[in-house]
């Protein structure tokens, strides 16, 4: 007992200043509001993919971000604040968490804890809100943006609860309360203000998307809420020092978050050149009219009588369980493109092959599924990688495309895309006959391997000297008499549609340049 | 005794002494016990199940009444709030779980003050328990008898234990809601170490401070319960691990160098002299001392010891605790469950803290009101230095206190290591309360003042760091009413601090 009294001198309030390091970057002058400094900095709130809430066990199966959940039905007694009940944490989420703080270069705190934030609201059942307000999980961490020469200073990330979802019926003038996410582990990453424009917070945000989606820890889909924006703008004239920021509230898409700093920016600037001073304000973001409007003045600001949990003990993570996590990290995006480009890949189907499931390659809890990368490396193993991708991303996406299918939908196993490529390799099948085979697999959903399959359904490529071809050819000569005479004549396009027959004839097996020699020797 | 003679209820006999009949009396007919309860209003909600015949299990045939501010799924949980007055949890707690698997039939809720805040248990949705100690010399009849507080904030508790009601009952305390009824009633209640029984489905006061205890007649009750409840719970994330229990026990051996019969030499009782403050009645300070001669003429060594923090206790324990409460007792706003009192027409309704207002105010007594506006305030970003921050200082003051003056080391303080050299005082002996149990206010008694609090002064150490505490019967005030000494060990030492009530509780009755 006693443990969770935490050290009185630990609980200074972490101020959140403005470094001057950006000044060192290079100053562009931006052609929508020359003269002027614009200054970005953004907390993203990301949903961890875990199967249980962050301190109950509370069956999810699915995100609780997910809109097709029934209300209520993902609720603990613990959720819905029910007197008696504790929190007990949730050892994936932390996990989860240190993953993503190793992911963005940030020091993983050996000591942290949890204090309460108190605020009334209908979706926060507890009256309060657990997050790491003294002590936080990671600090100092850094995010190289894709524009390679930006990098972004992670001031700090911190467990805590989401809330639950609180919707009014204007008709029949009610809240509407849902406390399935009520509980959710979020990590919230706070930036230093270091982005200079709408495109490079953009930026930041699909860097960190694709950065979280990597190692498993969250889905980062704005459009369902499970990644979430807070935007700090200010605005000064360039050498003068910084100014006045505000905080744009809950922004849930990329777009609209570069609507909502272009609006800002020009709202400061047109305070700032009539004089006037840019009040320093929470703001909310209307969606149609494309501006912020004023949520509350600092001096509204609440106070949330932050109190350390008495509950949870400091969490400690030891050396040891760090290096564990650090050594069984999943490939971070930025070294699996280079190891990709240096297989011989082109840059096009790196980029194809890594939007696979917005490169989900893992599900709950950090467990990893199979994604679209990881069956790539094991298809390719001992084969040749750009026949391996083409197939990949060309064929079987398409055909899953148009059996309205996603990846992970996929019944082709790693053996029977193996074997597929080797017989395509080995030229025993024509690309045709491969298409036909993997139609046919996606279709019956057969184990069966591609050999046998290929042999059942008469695919396998007729050697060139099959005496069948000849009579193919010949059977076609005779059903296109007026072809075969351009093509005596010397029409070459010609040739082809008759080829096209004979590949009907032969379902696909014969070879089309074996045909075509056949064609031309019978013709002449 | 004297009484059923006079009003012919046959079970009232055991009042007074009870120790005797204490198996049959809690075997009582629900008839018997509704009536018997018409005149303590110990207990809220009465088992409507027969007592089940089980044998061989460690409680079989023991019938053990809970808290009403601890969950049971088959009876209501109304922590004498109007807020919950129709709550039923869909869960037991943990220690309810215990019992039952132990073999113990849980025979009802007990009163007690709203949510565990009060020292009489007066702030009750269900009336005050009234206090069923009745002097052998009275000459009234015992249903006519002085009105007298149970003591709280578990009355109920201690209340229907007094009155043979049930074998054993689980209370909470937080700054001495088990030691202070204990006291008042002349009953055994033990607040175990902090973190050693489980606080799965007991509703939170102040998280930190909260402890489940047990109240029997005799020490052995009280023992036998606790070893069923004494337990880790994964469900707790302030349990004591395993491992750390072990190495209580260890430290704990390692010191057990006196001997529990006579002569009881090698035992060392320290008693702290800033728990004798002016404000105690002198005939409290009577029945102390003879308990301290009859140890000392046994062999015990009687040691005077300082905790020279204990004077800024109690205003650290009500910053606190009431910061606690205040963050703790949030949750109730109507919504998911609980009394919801729809604002009337024209409310302001545009803040969620509004539309809450009117439920909250409706459902928490005025004791409760106050603490949390106390803990709203010392939480509040101009006050959290210099009430909360400062409030955890004063606590470690106090754990270091304790530490000081006991040979056992904390094995929650890295910093406390054993020292051989030094001989500190195996537990500490002091009065469990300034006075005897004190008359229950008529309606027209005015509010009551500080004077509730200062009795806390005694109690409140012990919760602030987090130490085994029980409180014995030691004989008698001049007025006649019980007296209850307090026995205070380091963290762990539960057993040790039983030990020795056990020693009390037989030189008392000899």
């Amino acid at each position: 007992m006693l443990v969770h009294v935490s050290n009185p001198t630990t609980l200074v309030r972490l101020s959140r200043s403005l470094s001057l390091v950006h000044t060192s970057r290079a100053l562009n002058d931006d052609p929508r509001w020359p003269g002027w400094d614009v200054v970005v900095g953004i907390e993203v709130h990301a949903q961890i993919k875990s199967r249980h809430k962050l301190f109950s066990e509370c069956g999810q199966g699915s995100l609780t971000s997910d809109y097709s959940v029934p209300p209520n039905t993902r609720v603990s007694p613990y959720d819905a604040a029910f007197p008696g009940t504790l929190p007990r944490l949730n050892p994936r989420c932390v996990e989860l968490g240190v993953r993503t703080a190793i992911a963005l270069n940030a020091s993983v705190q050996r000591r942290s804890s949890f204090d309460r934030k108190h605020y009334f609201y209908a979706d926060l059942p507890a009256g309060y809100q657990i997050t790491q307000h003294y002590a936080p999980f990671a600090t100092d961490g850094r995010l190289t943006l894709s524009k390679e020469d930006v990098h972004v200073r992670i001031k700090q990330l911190q467990l805590e609860q989401d809330t639950g979802k609180s919707t009014f019926d204007p008709r029949n003038r009610v809240s509407e309360i849902d406390l399935n996410r009520a509980g959710t582990g979020l990590m919230e990453i706070v930036s230093e203000p270091d982005m200079r424009s709408p495109e490079e917070a953009a930026d930041y945000v699909r860097t960190l998307q694709a950065l979280l989606r990597s190692v498993g820890s969250s889905d980062g889909n704005m459009e369902q809420g499970s990644l979430r924006c807070d935007v700090n703008v200010s605005v000064n004239r360039q050498g003068a020092p910084l100014g006045t920021r505000c905080e744009i509230k809950n922004l849930n898409s990329v777009k609209f978050m570069m609507i909502a700093i272009v609006s800002e920016v020009h709202r400061h600037i047109d305070l700032l050149e009539q004089g006037l001073a840019v009040p320093q304000e929470t703001r909310g973001f209307n969606e149609d009219r494309a501006e912020t409007y004023s949520l509350r003045s600092k001096e509204d600001a609440p106070d949330y009588r932050y109190m350390p949990d008495p509950n949870l003990p400091p969490l400690l993570l030891n050396e040891a369980y760090v290096t564990e996590i650090c050594q069984s990290m999943p490939e971070l995006p930025q070294a699996a493109r280079a190891r990709l480009l240096a297989l011989g890949l082109s840059r096009r189907d790196v980029d194809v092959l890594m939007d696979i499931d917005s490169g989900r390659e893992i599900t709950f809890d950090g467990q990893r599924s199979g994604g679209a990368l990881a069956y790539f490396d094991q298809v390719a193993q001992r084969r040749d990688p750009r026949l391996v991708v083409n197939w990949i991303t060309h064929e079987l996406l398409g055909q899953l495309a148009s059996r309205r299918e996603t990846f992970s939908e996929n019944s082709i196993s790693v053996e029977q895309m193996g074997g597929l490529i080797d017989l395509l390799h080995n030229k025993k099948i024509t690309g045709t006959s491969g298409k036909s085979l993997m139609r046919h697999i996606l279709a019956t959903r057969t184990t069966t391997m591609p050999s046998t399959l290929a042999q059942e359904l008469s695919l396998l490529a007729s050697p060139a000297d099959d005496s069948n071809l000849e009579a193919w050819c010949a059977e076609a000569i005779a059903a296109l008499p007026e072809e075969a005479d351009a093509a005596r004549r010397g029409n070459a396009n010609v040739v082809n549609k008759i080829v096209g027959r004979v590949m009907k004839a032969s379902r696909g097996t014969a070879n089309a340049q074996s045909v075509k020699a056949m064609l031309l020797k019978l013709l002449h | 005794m004297l009484r059923n003679a006079r009003h012919g209820c046959s079970h009232l006999r055991h009042l007074g002494s009870t120790r005797r009949h204490a198996s049959q009396i809690s075997h009582l007919s629900g008839s018997s016990l509704k009536e018997l309860n018409t005149s303590v209003n110990a207990l809220v909600y009465i088992a409507s199940d027969g007592f089940p015949v089980t044998g061989g299990l460690p409680l079989s045939g023991f019938s053990v009444a809970v808290k009403d501010n601890i969950c049971t799924s088959s009876m209501p949980t109304t922590c004498s709030s109007a807020m919950l007055l129709d709550f039923i949890s869909p869960f037991d707690a943990t220690v309810v779980k215990l019992l039952q698997d132990g073999g113990a039939y849980i025979s009802g809720k007990t009163n007690c003050d709203e949510f565990g805040m009060g020292s009489l248990n007066m702030y009750s949705v269900h009336g005050p328990v009234i206090n069923p100690y009745q002097p052998p010399d009275s000459s009234v009849s015992w249903t006519d008898r002085e009105r007298r507080s149970a003591g709280g904030s578990s009355g109920g508790s201690a209340a229907a234990v007094a009155v043979g009601m049930c074998d054993a009952a689980l209370a909470t305390d937080t700054g001495g809601s088990i030691r202070l009824p204990a006291s008042y009633c002349g009953v055994v209640g033990l607040k175990p170490s902090y973190g050693l029984v489980s606080r799965w489905g007991v509703v939170s006061y102040a998280d930190s401070l909260d402890c489940v205890g047990v109240m029997a007649r005799t020490v052995r009750d009280v023992r036998k319960t606790y070893n069923v409840l004494s337990v880790y719970d994964t469900k707790d994330p302030t349990a004591a691990r395993p491992a750390t229990r072990l190495r209580a026990a260890e430290e704990r051996d390692k010191h057990q160098e006196y001997s529990l019969d006579s002569p009881l030499s090698g035992l060392r009782i320290g008693v702290p002299q800033e728990y004798f403050p002016s404000d105690m009645d002198s005939h409290i300070v009577q029945p102390v001392r003879r308990v301290l001669e009859t140890l000392r003429a046994r062999g015990a060594s009687i040691v005077p010891v300082s905790l020279p923090s204990t004077r800024y206790a109690l205003s650290a324990y009500y910053v606190i605790s009431s910061a606690e409460a205040s963050s703790n007792l949030a949750r109730y706003d109507g919504i998911e469950y609980g009394t919801y009192i729809d604002p009337p027409p024209g409310t302001d309704k545009t803040k969620t803290a509004k539309v809450y207002a009117h439920s909250r105010s409706a459902g928490f007594g005025k004791e409760v009101q106050k603490r949390i506006l106390l803990g709203t305030y010392a939480l509040t970003a101009d006050a959290f230095d210099n009430y909360f921050l400062q409030a955890q200082r004063v606590r470690k003051l106090i754990c270091a206190d304790f530490d000081r003056v006991f040979c056992v080391p904390n094995v929650l303080n890295s910093t406390s290591q054993s020292n051989p050299d030094f001989t500190g005082v195996h537990v500490l002996l002091h009065p469990s309360a300034i006075r005897t149990a004190p008359r229950l206010p008529s309606s027209t008694d005015a509010d009551h003042d500080l004077g509730a609090y200062v009795q806390d002064v005694l109690t409140v150490p012990a919760s602030l760091a987090g130490l085994p505490a029980i409180s014995v019967p030691a004989g008698h005030g001049m007025d006649a009413w019980p007296v209850g000494i307090s026995i205070v060990g380091q963290w762990g030492c539960d057993e040790m601090v039983m030990d020795v009530a056990e020693i009390c509780e037989r030189y008392n009755t000899t």
